[in-house]
């Protein structure tokens, strides 16, 4: 299986930008994030402590509708979590963040947006990075789907999405923590359990180390481990004047 | 409303002075076009377009639909253009701006009601079905002369997209796959486009193709719009300071000639993206028959 | 925290407030001091409203309540309430674009749109009734459901994802059978007439086979609006719950389709409507996170690991979080994080259809466990209510 690709900082005017190409299902998102910034006539974004994390999911080839208000809710609040929203400068601002979705299918109405949702998250939390939004700890998500035979495919594509009996999408953070769980179908509690198992070990890998876990393109490769090598990818190539003089 | 960040009066001043001695900021002649790069995605359809730091991305969708009950014989074809935080933090994701309506309404005129997509070749069955073209444009950054960007980027995309084949057999619609038979191409009547123009001191300068600053720093603009006969399509002098009538007419013809380049850069790029798919092609799609047997299990 | 010290201490004279202004001035103190009373009183743990941490509001169903609708229901959940009512209309095949389209795969295995063929029964229910969009639901927030509502706001967007997610619930349990929502038509087989519309609904082999094959006509499309007219917190439960009671409530009126008229034809004798039968009774049961220390997750410079998150929090022996059921306005008002169950009993074994956690890192297996038994509770309370009802 090809593992995703990423890049950070590929646009100009945005703060921080990345994209995130997931092979397995197709799905290519560009993201895009501006903070802190002022959020000028609107009252609800002034929270005399916090930062508003703003999000807005725009799909590729339709006019955005509930189902991307529903998504964006849901980023809101797992990407909102790891935002440290109190530090200096950031009360009464906004962290803007704009997912684009330029490349796989678009998400039927009513269908859920579980399929997408990693390359969502993976795509905003890179984009945060790039643009040096504080954030108490990274994050690391996964589709899990389960088939009629009882058995747990990650990555499903979305026509074996619509067949999976049901879906489940997890993010874990970098300290093992669970920020997100979406199941979807019709399962019970000791599957749901067998899931979360799993998901821990494509997330945080075996080795539970990002340093280990850096086979190329390898299934062994967790999928923390490749957040961060993308961003330390980044930070070799911007400090690379720096790098060279030592 | 948050807004772009204001020229200063020094940066102004400097740009009109360079302007007075011929120079631009970047050195470019006045009808002189930034660095153009135009790539395109693995599907069809998908442009990936720069003009100097300005970056759309336009995606062509095709679905089949029931046509209007006035035209039965017309397909639909769209433009859709929503500006987001993304391109330039002064844009609000999902409320439209001036900057949306004008550049939109530019599309519009240029492309879709000069009909350069025919829309009656996108008929299926009279007054029953007929497929619906749908452009979007993503702005991914702004600096400058979006409405020539995403123009060049909707015609790159439609003359690259391919729709899936459709024919009528007892009454019922069959669409095949993409690798079942060779998706069909576009028809396109005539190959228009935008070019913008900028006007300083005056109207006595006139520049092609302004940067964000430069187009900060203007008094006026003019849109035209042209295919490579040299036929008008679209000329637009909406607002800001008069331009002499006959420059009008000169920048009308350097225009044609820029429009006949431009065809002519795209032309090449869709030549070499075509022959790169011929060659991979029989690959790609023995591969892609494959997957899909497996997936229906 | 000088506030919420003092909030434990009831010995400081000076903090003579009555309650309901302490309430509005600290909220997070007051429900904590209700949650963890000092040692030396002798008080339970109980939530500022009263109830236990895993007791939900209670709850009243009334269906039927609306005349001019197919179904109807009010649901009541402490003071969030919530009206639904369930409109059908009819929708001709042939105003539907994609009726008479087939992708060639389908068209080659003879398995056209109009017929099951090898698809099992479930597969095509999920093609026609999300294909086609048969079932549309609607929330709106009324003004003045709670504060902060103001007359002639385009829909919150608590309003448009809780539509979404009632749709994609909907979907996933596929409550509404698409047998239930089609019109169908047996053509009368004569070999020599011309159907008129030939080219509505034949396929092809049936033309090989001679007997023409049934076809439908039309189909239901379900018009499922909700308003909630008061809002205290958890929205979702109130508003499925109602969706749940008026599909229950939801008859249809017997239709056919007419050959002559060409047209679809219903009957207006009560007694020939039928009800819809649904598939299952989910039941959906939210619930939140208070946590003592709201800003933990902030203050602290590394964040421990969740194993440590665990230990220290047997350590520290006090709670430091709770679990609040069925949350009230106030109480959504005080916590991040939240978790939505929902779950059917089937022959008594429990089916998790949905569940959801997002907006913190407290909750993990262990609690979502015990949130999957609660909830099965639940749904034999709901189940009785709705029965009643």
């Amino acid at each position: 299986m090809v593992g995703p690709t990423a890049s950070l900082s590929i646009l100009q005017r945005a703060d921080g930008s990345a994209t995130y190409k997931c092979p397995a299902t197709g799905y290519t998102i560009l993201s895009a994030v501006n903070g802190p910034v002022e959020l000028p006539g609107r009252r609800d974004a002034l929270k005399p402590e916090d930062a508003t994390v703003e999000v807005f999911v725009k799909p590729g080839t339709t006019t955005g509708g509930v189902g991307e208000r529903a998504i964006e809710t849901t980023l809101k609040s797992v990407l909102g979590d790891i935002v440290l929203g109190r530090e200096k400068g950031f009360p009464r601002r906004g962290v803007v963040l704009t997912l684009n979705i330029v490349g796989g299918e678009n998400v039927e109405r009513g269908d859920s947006y579980l399929t997408l949702l990693p390359a969502l998250l993976h795509a905003g939390l890179l984009a945060m990075i790039s643009a040096s939004i504080p954030l108490s700890m990274t994050l690391s998500a996964v589709l899990l789907g389960v088939t009629d035979s009882g058995e747990i495919v990650q990555n499903p594509s979305p026509a074996a999405a619509k067949s999976a009996v049901s879906l489940h999408v997890l993010a874990i953070s970098s300290k093992d923590h669970l920020l997100l769980n979406q199941s979807r179908g019709r399962f019970d509690f000791d599957t749901w359990e067998l899931i979360r198992a799993r998901a821990l070990s494509i997330c945080q890998g075996a080795a539970n180390d990002g340093d280990v876990a850096m086979g190329e393109g390898t299934n062994t490769a967790s999928v923390n481990g490749f957040i961060r090598e993308t961003a330390e990818d980044q930070i070799y190539s911007a400090y690379a004047h720096k790098l060279d003089s030592i | 409303m948050s807004k772009e960040a204001q020229l200063s009066v020094a940066e102004r001043d400097f740009i009109l002075e360079a302007l007075r001695q011929d120079v631009r900021l970047d050195g470019r002649k006045p009808d002189e076009y930034r660095p153009l790069d135009i790539s395109f995605g693995e599907e069809y359809g998908h442009v990936n377009l720069q003009l100097g730091k300005t970056h759309v991305i336009v995606r062509i969708s095709a679905e089949v639909t029931k046509p209007r009950d006035d035209r039965p014989f017309d397909g639909l074809f769209n433009i859709n253009m929503e500006l987001t935080n993304m391109g330039s933090p002064a844009w609000e994701s999902g409320r439209s701006n001036d900057l949306e309506a004008a550049v939109t309404h530019t599309l519009d005129r240029v492309i879709r009601h000069s009909n350069a997509l025919d829309t009656e070749s996108l008929c299926i069955l009279k007054g029953v079905s007929c497929w619906s073209i749908r452009a979007d444009v993503h702005v991914l950054d702004y600096d400058g002369n979006l409405t020539d960007a995403a123009c060049i980027a909707t015609m790159a995309g439609l003359q690259h997209f391919r729709r899936p084949d459709a024919v009528v057999r007892n009454g019922q619609v069959i669409v095949y796959g993409v690798e079942q038979r060779v998706p069909v191409a576009l028809n396109i009547t005539h190959k228009p486009l935008s070019v913008t123009f900028h006007t300083y001191n005056d109207s006595k300068h006139i520049i092609l193709d302004a940067t964000l600053k430069e187009e900060q720093a203007a008094e006026g603009d003019l849109v035209i719009g042209i295919n490579n006969a040299g036929d008008l399509c679209y000329v637009s002098k909406i607002q800001g300071a008069p331009v002499d009538a006959m420059a009008i007419v000169t920048k009308t013809s350097v225009a044609w000639e820029k429009v006949k380049t431009l065809n002519a850069t795209m032309d090449k790029v869709l030549q070499a993206d075509l022959a790169k798919r011929a060659k991979v092609g029989m690959a790609d799609e023995s591969r892609a028959t494959n997957d899909r047997e497996v997936q229906p299990e | 925290m000088a506030s919420s010290a003092a909030a434990s201490n009831p010995t400081i004279p000076s903090l003579n407030l009555p309650p309901s202004q302490f309430a509005r001035l600290q909220p997070h103190a007051y429900l904590l001091a209700h949650l963890s009373p000092p040692a030396a009183s002798d008080q339970p743990s109980v939530r500022a409203n009263g109830r236990a941490t895993s007791q939900f509001r209670v709850t009243s169903a009334n269906a039927g309540s609306l005349t001019h609708t197919n179904g109807s229901a009010v649901v009541r959940i402490g003071d969030t309430a919530a009206v639904c009512g369930v409109r059908a209309e009819l929708l001709h095949t042939e105003d539907i674009a994609s009726w008479s389209v087939s992708t060639a795969s389908e068209a080659e295995a003879g398995n056209t749109s109009q017929k099951g063929g090898s698809k099992t029964e479930d597969e095509e229910d999920r093609d026609h009734v999300q294909d086609l969009n048969l079932l549309v639901p609607n929330i709106s927030l009324s003004t003045g459901c709670a504060p902060g509502f103001t007359p002639g706001a385009p829909p919150s967007t608590l309003a448009q994802s809780l539509s979404h997610e009632i749709l994609s619930l909907l979907h996933t349990t596929r409550l509404v059978k698409a047998d239930d929502l089609r019109i169908w038509y047996q053509p009368p087989n004569l070999e020599s007439e011309e159907f008129r519309n030939a080219g509505e609904g034949m396929d092809v082999d049936s033309e090989q086979t001679g007997g023409p094959e049934p076809e439908i006509k039309a189909f239901w499309v379900l018009y499922i609006d909700i308003m909630i007219i008061s809002l205290a917190g958890n929205p979702f439960d109130a508003a499925w719950a109602s969706v749940l009671a008026a599909l229950r409530d939801t008859k249809l009126p017997k239709a056919w389709w007419d050959a002559d008229n060409e047209t679809v034809l219903c009957s207006d004798n009560i007694s020939d409507a039928q009800k819809l039968s649904l598939r299952g009774l989910p039941v959906s049961s939210s619930f939140c996170t208070f946590e003592a220390d709201a800003a933990a997750g902030w203050r602290s410079v590394v964040i421990p690991n969740a194993d440590e998150l665990k230990s220290q929090a047997q350590k520290q022996g006090s709670q430091q979080r709770w679990i609040l059921a069925d949350p009230d306005g106030y109480e959504e008002g005080l916590s991040q994080e939240r978790v939505c169950v929902v779950v059917d009993i089937e022959d008594g074994k429990t089916v998790i259809v949905k569940m959801e956690k997002h907006g913190g890192w407290a909750v993990d297996s262990d609690d979502l466990r015990q949130l999957v038994d609660v909830s099965a509770k639940r749904w034999h309370e709901m189940k009785r209510i709705l029965d009643q009802c």
